[in-house]
């Protein structure tokens, strides 16, 4: 396996894992170095089970679930270890089948299930929880306990966005070290001993940071829940999608949670190319944009009074070309500009290219909003194909602004509505300068302030409606998949762009597209 | 400031014998329960600052061991081990009296700010048991009738 970027290449080890031979690198743990093959807990792999390592977060070793029989060179015998914690070694023998790593698994596993309320039935965890998968398949049915189960906080409320039910929380430590090491915030911790230990905050202090809500998709069990998800759906009702958070450049991976027809959620989904296992808040709770009531969905012109009112397709196709057609005879396509934006999709941007290059339009830019950045994923471009659109040409918006305030267009199309929103402190542009425009054409998936001077509206999906890939910040393209689909009437931009080229009668586009 | 001058210039000077300094932080929170009665919240986040700790680091610290309190607590600590081998001999039953001849519960201090009445992790006296603790004292080898002469004595 290679190593990050710029790291030394550290020597490699031969390891033997259930009569099978690995090579690894000598500075990992077991887990680690199966982490780093693709073999940990995947079908056809090796299955150690595991609580509390976690491969973006040190390692604690408090759950005792992951033993197994290792033998190093020179051991007489085998003996039980915690794999998360055991570095590898030249002829090192694991063994993760044995008899007694069985009997390890479930008495760990009996001695977690001893203080765990039977809560399944209400618990928001059911059915993605890694005690009842683990307790399924390593533990036993009965439970020897005779005194009664601890009893302990059933909601408590953490901080804005998370709660916390101490009867189901393990103490694997996850959390803990989550806002120590990556948030550096450090707002929980461990209180009280043995049986009455307990997650808590200090006094007075909320767990409150713009990462918050990852607790609750690192927490093995329903201790922590967000209150976005908490009672909504139960996740054997969910199919979970493969999709890209859009709210800024880095395009975190995420998995999207469907039910009815509509998306009920964003969790984290591991990629360490990207955004290793995490999110931000901000970007997990983006979802709510997919329904939300401003969304557009009907082509929309203005009528004979200049209401904009929702319109078939072909009208607004028609109108599109009757508009457009005059302003190239009688003007030239030198007083037509094109905007740009980083919310569409790499063939979306491309399409857009292609149709602004067949015009001959050359006043080109791309809108974008702009605000604050942190150390760990959230950048300051916030949309996720920013890098795409200037791949294919659309540069900085400035040259086109000056010619606009100058006087010197008639027609604008436009991706999106960055253009008004520019830098949050500063935005590009105010509405009420594109008033005196003769034609101003929108493609966008929500309703703003545009609508005040566009003649025309056509409503495009969001990336979790469609096909299309992404370029993120560092240049990684993703491809996610459709999660839900889009009201109807709402397309692709080169879906409304095609239509458009061809009534306009354009070189390429309709039938004559093969020639 | 609830931790005054004096106080943390001790404190600080103690952390300076550590090769780590956060391993003076367990003596720092003896002190402030020495001295203040009890290691408040606004104890505990000061000593975070001059430890370079979250506060609920110190949280834990507080809230794991026994020897300190959140609160101030009455004028005499007694605790009773109640870890097996004392339980074996009976420190259950004689906790249960103690709490009887007092009129409080475990965890709670008599109306007149006398005595707190407490639990106890081993303290190394299993083969005495049942004893308690009285501040630094140990009572060991105690019966009922022992336990209460020593608690009324207080004063
Ligand atoms: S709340 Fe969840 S993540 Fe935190 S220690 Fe408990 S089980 Fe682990
Ligand atoms: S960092 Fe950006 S892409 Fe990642 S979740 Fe947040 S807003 Fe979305
Ligand atoms: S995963 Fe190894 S001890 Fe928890």
């Amino acid at each position: 396996m290679a190593g990050p970027v710029g790291e030394a290449e550290a020597g490699s080890v031969r390891i033997r894992v259930d009569g099978v031979e690995y090579p690894v690198r000598e500075d990992l743990t077991l887990l680690q170095a199966l982490d780093g093959l693709g073999l940990l807990n995947v079908p056809e792999g090796v299955e150690i089970p595991h609580y509390c390592w976690h491969p973006h977060l040190a390692i604690d070793g408090s759950c005792r679930l992951c033993q197994v029989e290792l033998t190093r060179p020179g051991d007489e015998q085998a003996r039980l270890a915690i794999a998360c914690d055991a570095k590898v070694c030249e002829g090192l023998v694991v063994d993760t089948k044995s008899e007694a790593v069985a009997r390890a698994r479930e008495g760990v596993m009996e001695l977690l299930l001893a203080n765990h309320p039977l809560d399944c039935p209400i618990c928001d965890q059911a059915g993605e929880c890694r005690l009842q998968d683990h307790a399924f398949d390593y533990g036993v049915a009965a439970s020897r306990m005779r005194e009664p189960r601890r009893a302990a906080r059933k909601r408590v409320d953490l901080g804005p966005t998370v709660a916390l039910d101490q009867e189901r929380c393990i103490l694997c430590r996850r959390c803990v070290r989550f806002c120590r090491e990556v948030t550096g915030t450090g707002e929980l911790g461990v209180v009280e001993r043995g049986d009455r230990s307990a997650i808590e905050t200090f006094p007075g202090q909320a767990l409150d940071n713009p990462y918050s809500m990852n607790v609750a998709d690192i927490c093995p069990v329903g201790a922590l829940t967000t209150k976005d998800f908490r009672f909504k759906a139960r996740v054997w009702s969910l199919d979970e999608v493969d999709g890209i958070c859009t709210a800024c450049a880095r395009g975190c991976n995420v998995s999207i949670g469907v039910a009815r027809g509509r998306v009920q959620r964003y969790v984290a989904r591991r990629n360490d190319a990207v955004n290793g296992s995490w999110i931000c808040d901000e970007g997990r709770l983006s979802y709510q944009q997919i329904d939300a009531p401003d969304r557009l969905s009907s082509c929309l012109a203005r009528d004979e009074t200049g209401e904009l009112c929702p319109v078939s397709l072909d009208e607004a196709v028609r109108e599109a070309a009757r508009r457009l057609r005059p302003l190239l005879d009688e003007r030239g396509p030198g007083v037509v500009a094109g905007v740009a934006s980083g919310h569409a999709s790499n063939e979306d941007v491309r399409a857009f290219k292609t149709f602004l290059d067949v015009l001959d339009v050359d006043t080109i830019g791309l809108a974008l909003r702009e605000g604050a950045a942190d150390e760990l994923l959230v950048s300051a471009e916030k949309a996720a194909n920013a890098a795409g659109a200037r791949a294919v040409g659309f540069g900085p918006i400035e040259g086109l602004l000056e010619r606009l305030r100058g006087g010197g267009l008639d027609a604008l199309l436009v991706l999106g509505h960055d253009l008004l929103e520019g830098d949050v402190e500063s935005p590009a542009l105010d509405a009420a300068e594109l008033e005196g425009l003769d034609t101003v054409i929108v493609f966008d998936t929500h309703r703003s302030p545009l609508e005040r001077v566009a003649h025309l509206v056509f409503p495009v999906r969001h990336a979790a409606e469609k096909e299309g890939s992404y370029t993120n910040l560092d240049g990684v393209v993703q491809r996610p998949s459709r999660a839900v689909r889009p009201a109807p009437g709402v397309r692709d931009e080169r879906d409304f762009l095609d239509r458009i080229g061809v009534a306009l009668g354009l070189a390429g586009y309709g039938m004559d597209r093969t020639a | 400031m609830v931790i005054d001058d004096a106080l943390r210039a001790r404190i600080e000077s103690e952390m300076r014998s550590f090769p780590e300094p956060r391993g003076a932080l367990l003596g720092a929170l003896h002190r402030v329960q020495e001295e203040l009665g009890c290691v408040s919240s606004e104890a505990a986040r000061e000593l975070s600052e001059i430890f370079a700790v979250f506060p609920v680091e110190v949280l834990e610290l507080v809230r794991f061991y026994n020897f300190f309190s959140e609160e101030p607590r009455g004028r005499h600590q007694v605790t009773v081990c109640t870890n097996l081998p004392c339980a074996l001999v009976g420190a259950n039953d004689l906790l249960c009296g103690i709490e009887g001849h007092l009129g409080i519960a475990v965890g709670e201090t008599t109306p007149d700010g006398r005595i707190h009445l407490g639990r106890e992790e081993c303290l190394g006296a299993c083969a005495n048991g049942p004893m308690m603790r009285i501040g630094g004292d140990y009572h060991e080898d105690l019966d009922l009738a022992a336990a209460c002469a020593v608690l009324d004595a207080l004063e």
